[in-house]
């Protein structure tokens, strides 16, 4: 469980960092309005969401290290599953990417995005059988 | 008790030992997945991009080679041009079964309507065209109209817009040509009559006008006689045909086969190496953990387990770590390569498709085949040493 900890906390560093150099913004590229005015396009704001979604993830993982009972490992890996699931579902559903193909949010951001998420819900699913099977260990 | 079972209690015992031979062999699996899939796909997207443009030979104005590469592997917009007349003079040479000549155009700099800052626009003619005609028959039942366009898998219409606007221009996109990996798939396909109307609309609705001369070509795609040989034809159009170069089909991306080649050579090297380090630590590390068992092993042969039954076991040790971790280091390494498989081929300035199915399992299959004869040939000295020692010696010192 420690080590699953560990891996969810690198996971979820990963997820709120990579997303900020994987934007169009980050590319140099914004949307002109008609008076001129440039803002960013929709991929910036997946890659602010993942920060909010790396955040209590990486607590996930911090907690998951730390914690002794049954019931609690339990909690965490299905906070873990959700904030996998949500990882996932920014760039695709919720908020989404820019339509270009061969942007960098198209081209890295969504499918690490994809990746990532995967392995976190993967990691926690593992650590949900895990904190089912073991025994609670005395504080 | 088996020698499975044996082998896996062996491994539970010594877990850190255990670990590190599972994560050198599953790096190195990754690894050596990783760059072959690249290599592979790389490969298969040219074939692929030679598929789709379905011509032997493609004739190009003398020294425009390289352009015509970039453009028709990268995607990059070139301006190239010839005399119409020159399409006449190729189909006169003996060999040649059919003709068609394309013209080549570019869209505006940053225009909304591309996926990319200049997209490449490809103008054949229905009449003779033998690459895209194909494919609009079987797909599309028949022929494009005025103001249609096909485009490659990256050209979209834009999303909430009914047409791609193209030098003011309105087009409708009737179909998307499957992913090649090349410069193909951000190309834009349309008739000489749409490019004269969208030429017509530049006038006044463009920043820029586009300017289409019609006695002026980019290319011809030539199609040779069955059970000819293509190489000869190219050199009769070479002799015929002044002020122009024939590229045979296969010899089309030549550089950029040439140059993968190196990458493949150094990828190879890199990779060898990383092997034998890989061999030579397992091997030592194998080798520190029997040493270390010497006792263990010798038990178990005084209570009556041949030297067979030890030497498998310490074998099946090594094979089971070796047949999990070469498992999984393939599947991350292609789920990886999978996932930025865009990614990739955008920051290497490669083309790049993933290989197929039957393809890619042929790579897992070899790369678990190598990984666990590689690891069992480390493990054999020092499984062979143990297995052959003397219990009573052993068990004394």
């Amino acid at each position: 469980m420690k080590i699953l900890g560990v891996a969810i906390l690198l996971l979820a560093l990963t997820i709120a960092i990579l997303p900020q150099y994987s934007t169009c913004a980050s590319d140099g590229k914004y949307l002109t309005l008609a008076n001129g005015r440039t803002i960013p396009m929709k991929c910036s704001w997946t890659a602010r969401a993942e920060i909010v979604v790396g955040a209590p993830l990486a607590a996930v993982g911090a907690m998951m290290v730390f914690s002794r009972r049954k019931e609690s490992k339990r909690n965490l890996a299905v906070m873990g599953i959700t904030l996998g699931a949500l990882a996932i579902l920014l760039p695709t559903k919720i908020i989404g990417v820019c339509a270009m193909p061969t942007n960098s949010c198209v081209t890295l951001l969504k499918p690490s995005m994809l990746g990532l998420g995967s392995v976190v819900i993967g990691a926690s699913l593992i650590g949900l059988v895990v904190s089912q099977l073991s025994k609670e260990k005395q504080p | 008790m088996n020698v499975i079972t044996l082998a896996l209690k062996n491994i539970r015992g010594s877990s850190f030992r255990s670990l590190i031979i599972f994560l050198c062999v599953m790096g190195v699996a990754g690894f050596f997945l990783s760059t072959t899939l690249i290599i592979r796909g790389a490969e298969h997207s040219l074939d692929a991009g030679l598929e789709r443009l379905g011509a032997d030979i493609v004739v190009v104005p003398a020294g425009a080679e390289s352009k015509i590469e970039t453009a028709l592997l990268m995607g990059k917009p070139t301006q190239i041009w010839m005399p119409k007349e020159k399409a006449a003079e190729v189909i006169g040479v003996p060999g040649v079964a059919q003709v068609s000549a394309q013209v080549y155009l570019n869209s505006l700099y940053d225009a909304p309507c591309c996926s990319v800052s200049e997209m490449f626009l490809v103008i054949f003619d229905p009449e003779t065209d033998f690459t895209i005609r194909p494919w609009l028959e079987k797909e599309l039942g028949g022929d494009l109209n005025l103001n249609d366009v096909i485009g490659g898998s990256y050209v979209f219409t834009p999303p909430g817009e009914k047409y791609i606007r193209l030098y003011g221009h309105h087009l409708t996109l009737r179909g998307n040509l499957q992913a090649t990996g090349t410069g193909l798939d951000q190309t834009m396909f349309m008739t000489m009559e749409t490019a004269q109307a969208m030429a017509m609309t530049s006038r006044t609705q463009a920043e820029q006008r586009l300017e289409i001369d019609p006695d002026l070509i980019s290319a011809v795609m030539v199609q040779v006689l069955p059970e000819t040989d293509a190489h000869k034809v190219t050199l009769q159009i070479l002799l015929d045909v002044l002020g122009v170069t024939p590229i045979e089909s296969p010899k089309l991306f030549g550089t950029y086969r040439d140059q993968m080649t190196g990458l493949l050579w150094g990828f190879l090297a890199v990779l060898g190496i990383g092997w034998g380090l890989s061999v030579a630590l397992i091997g030592l590390v194998f080798s520190m953990a029997v040493n270390e068992r010497r006792r263990e092993v010798s038990v178990l042969r005084a209570l009556g387990a041949s030297r067979g039954f030890v030497l498998q076991s310490l074998l099946a040790e090594v094979g089971l770590l070796a047949l999990g971790a070469s498992a999984l280091g393939i599947s991350i390494g292609a789920v990886v390569i999978y996932l930025l498989r865009d990614f990739i081929a955008t920051s290497m300035e490669i083309p790049f498709l993933f290989p197929s199915l039957a393809s890619f399992m042929t790579l897992f299959i070899g790369g678990v085949a190598l990984a666990l004869a590689t690891v069992t040939l480390a493990a054999l000295i020092p499984a062979l040493r143990a297995s052959r020692e003397e219990p009573a010696l052993a068990m004394r010192e």
